[in-house]
């Protein structure tokens, strides 16, 4: 129904939990949330057409919409948890193997020529970086700043690992469905997930056993709405989320609630949610 | 002053978000006013509330706090230069902001919340608020009745009664009181409780519970809760008409038990008055009830009586109460204690209002249905009273009576069975009319026949013998007459010359 839905190639996630077609999965009647949101669970500027259906990761979400005047919202949990259900060895290692750090620069978007950029100190988050973490780091950096030469040479010159998971698509082109896969085969080897603002990465990481920590120079991103309160907001709702050393059940608890798992649901429950089913 | 130094905004604000309709009016202003302190310490005033309620609570204490979940709201408030925290009830108290002398949150518990607040169940918010509160502390907290007349008769589906600000459905919470014994579960038997009457979050009225349970209908504080409720209903989308209900409730001594709210006090505070309505105080007295100057007896109501002799369709009887009424003992007593020039227009609106509530309230009555439209039954009923109605007079007394509340659907559907009647009556006015007119064809028909018969008989008679024996007679009896003969040859003379 919207491009949105096939970012990261969630949709393909959910078409393979339900036994579809995972390569060209059905389409949504509706609006699968692509991200972890402090808000309703897209941008506030979103578009919806009337009568759309939301489906978000957890339940939050779906409160600060409905407070919005938004209805029609069913949570069924982020497709990621569907996937580790899926893939339950996927790059597994045992758990004293695990090591380094994997770190996610808040990342930029396309844009769509409204800004997109994120603007920060890079070297002074380089340096903290390295003040902070004991085992090696491999930096990932979306694709809009891999591409940026200046800011992917400046972690590569730290001695840091770069890499990028890919393209989460637009307009249905350029799509990696694979993307999740290859994040969630990378965290399941590495024993901490990093990033400088709390994000979807870190909530993945903590997912796939990793502890995690949030710190460094939260940077800036252009066109960034401030609508709902911002890093304040975030440092007051979530701050056992936030800090070099993070309680880990605290962590674990606090990503199960945002990444919905108690609201996953059976296949068959979900071809029906989707309207999935064959009706000859 | 403050103790603990509070940031601006605390865990769970929500924005863009704005509370509409805060809690306040003059009659709560009022309340507060009676009831708090001249000079208390530290205050917290907690959820929505108008500036009439701030202004209360300033004028007691230097130290106020004001907690909005709302960021634009409280934005809007600090330039009061009160304390004005941004944020839920969760927040404000994990910020342990230490130990209040006044609490109020008359506003509820519901508004206290915000959309990432975890979900507290009604007691928890309650606990969360007192925790706030000083031991012995002044406490207000309004509380929503799931069971009131107006919840029940609200015609909108459920998932439609309450919008936006249920992100989580607050009213399922099965510890939520709902009842005066399950407040005194949940808040203690310590407190004091006030039945609330409004609307949009404008307190219309206050009736000091006790005084409410032991009415009955007709009397003067079932009067006042009928108001009150009026004005709820003025607000509300309803099934039926409240009244039916509000009688019912009074007889069984349940009215308060079933008003839309209640304000419970706890701790101790200043006397207050047993009602509180929008024309001003009444305390309920062992002469009566006392609005100001007026002792009016607790005994039923001219209005009741007049509506259980309309039931019985007694006339004569009905004559009889009305002519008691000229003299200014006007039947609504809660009404009719506004004071207005001379007694004939006061008369006039009451029993405009009087007949409102009799056809409006579809009641069984005598007249018929054409002297209910127009001002027919007023204008009786004021000859009954001893005064002549003129235009103006009523025109007056419309404008005072007001209009009551809006239609429902009881009264839609009562208006649609009218209608039917009406039409089915009309038909047979229609088809009364025809049989008329049918009779006076007939009637038409046989008197055509009537004519004609005589005129054939007129013609027969002309052609007969003794007409033409008779016109001979005539003619021999003029020309045996000489002057008559001589002017009638001079006629004929002339005739033939002018030719």
């Amino acid at each position: 129904m919207h491009h949105h839905n096939h970012y990261y190639g969630q949709t393909h996630i959910l078409a393979r939990w339900c036994g579809l077609d995972d390569e060209h999965p059905p389409r949504i009647r509706g609006y699968l949330q692509h991200g972890w949101n402090v808000g309703c669970g897209w941008n506030p500027v979103h578009e919806f057409f009337d009568g759309a259906w939301r489906y978000t990761w957890s339940d939050a979400p779906r409160r600060r919409g409905h407070s919005l005047g938004r209805r029609n919202y069913h949570v069924v949990g982020a497709p990621f948890l569907y996937l580790a259900e899926l893939e339950p060895t996927l790059g597994a290692v045992p758990e004293d193997e695990r090591r380094g750090t994997l770190w996610f620069l808040f990342h930029g978007w396309e844009g769509g020529g409204r800004g997109g950029k994120i603007e920060g100190d890079h070297a002074r988050l380089i340096s903290e970086i390295k003040e902070t973490e004991t085992e090696p780091v491999t930096i990932s950096l979306y694709y809009t700043e891999f591409e940026r030469r200046e800011v992917r040479r400046a972690y590569e010159k730290a001695g840091f690992d770069v890499i990028c998971f890919g393209k989460r698509g637009w307009n249905y082109e350029g799509t990696d469905r694979r993307f999740l896969y290859k994040q969630l085969e990378t965290f399941r080897r590495f024993r901490r997930v990093a990033a400088n603002r709390l994000s979807t990465a870190v909530f993945f990481g903590v997912a796939a056993g990793c502890e995690p920590a949030v710190y460094g120079d939260p940077m800036s991103l252009e066109g960034d709405d401030p609508l709902f309160g911002g890093q304040a907001r975030i440092a007051r709702l979530w701050p056992e989320m936030l800090g070099k050393e993070i309680d880990l059940a605290a962590a674990r608890a606090t990503t199960d609630v945002e990444l919905g798992r108690r609201h996953l649901m059976p296949p068959e429950e979900m071809r029906m949610l989707f309207d999935w089913n064959h009706r000859d | 002053m403050t103790e603990t130094k509070l940031p601006p905004v605390v865990r769970g604000e929500i924005q863009p978000w704005t509370d509409a309709d805060p809690a306040g009016g003059p009659v709560l202003a009022a309340f507060l006013a009676d009831l708090l302190p001249a000079s208390v310490g530290r205050v917290l005033l907690a959820g929505p509330h108008d500036t009439g309620v701030l202004d209360v609570l300033a004028g007691r204490s230097a130290d106020v706090t004001v907690l909005r979940r709302s960021v634009s709201d409280a934005e809007d408030l600090r330039a009061s230069g009160h304390t004005v925290v941004a944020g839920a009830l969760d927040g404000l108290a994990g910020q342990r902001p230490g130990p209040y002398d006044v609490v109020v949150a008359a506003d509820g518990l519901d508004r206290l919340l915000g959309t990432d607040s975890p979900a507290l169940d009604w007691p928890e918010r309650a606990g969360l608020l007192r925790g706030l509160a000083a031991p012995g502390a002044l406490v207000v907290i309004g509380v929503e009745n799931g069971f009131s007349i107006t919840a029940l008769l609200d015609r909108r589906p459920v998932k439609e009664r309450h919008g936006d600000d249920e992100w989580r459905p607050l009213r399922d919470d099965p510890r939520r009181p709902s009842s005066p014994a399950q407040i005194e579960d949940v808040l203690g038997t310590a407190g004091r409780r006030y039945a609330l009457f409004g609307s949009a979050g404008r307190v219309h009225t206050l009736v000091e519970s006790d005084a409410l349970a032991r009415t009955a209908p007709g009397l003067p504080g079932a009067g006042i809760a009928l108001a009150g409720l009026a004005a709820v209903a003025g607000g509300t989308p309803l099934l039926a008409p409240v009244t039916g209900a509000a009688e019912a409730a009074a007889r069984a001594g349940m009215l308060d038990a079933v008003a839309p709210g209640w304000l419970v006090v706890l701790g101790d505070g200043g006397p207050v008055h047993t009602a509180y309505t929008p024309s001003g105080v009444a305390d309920l007295t062992a002469d009566g009830w006392r609005f100001g100057d007026r002792l009016v007896p607790d005994t039923e109501s001219a209005e009741t009586e007049l509506f259980r002799l309309a039931a019985a369709e007694d006339v004569p009887g009905f004559r009889a109460c009305a002519a008691r009424l000229r003299d200014g003992a006007f039947f609504d007593r809660v009404h009719d204690g506004v004071a207005l020039p001379g007694p004939e227009i006061p008369l006039a609106a009451a029993w405009i209002r009087f007949r409102d509530r009799l056809v409006g309230g579809h009641r069984r009555h005598p007249w018929p249905p054409w002297m209910a439209d127009g001002d027919d039954l007023v204008t009786m009923w004021l000859a009954m009273s001893g005064v002549e109605a003129t235009p103006e007079m009523l025109a007056r007394g419309r404008e005072i009576a007001g209009t009551e509340s809006r239609p429902d659907l009881l009264s839609v559907l009562a208006d649609a069975e009218a209608a039917r009647v009406t039409a089915k009556e009309q038909a047979g006015h229609i088809f009364g009319l025809e049989r008329t007119m049918r009779f006076r064809d007939q009637q038409l028909r046989t008197r055509e026949q009537q004519l004609r018969t005589m005129r054939d008989e007129m013609r027969r008679l002309r052609g007969g013998r003794a007409v033409r024996a008779a016109q001979l007679a005539g003619r021999v009896a003029r020309l045996r007459d000489p002057k008559r003969l001589a002017g009638a040859l001079k006629r004929r003379a002339r005739a033939f010359l002018r030719r």
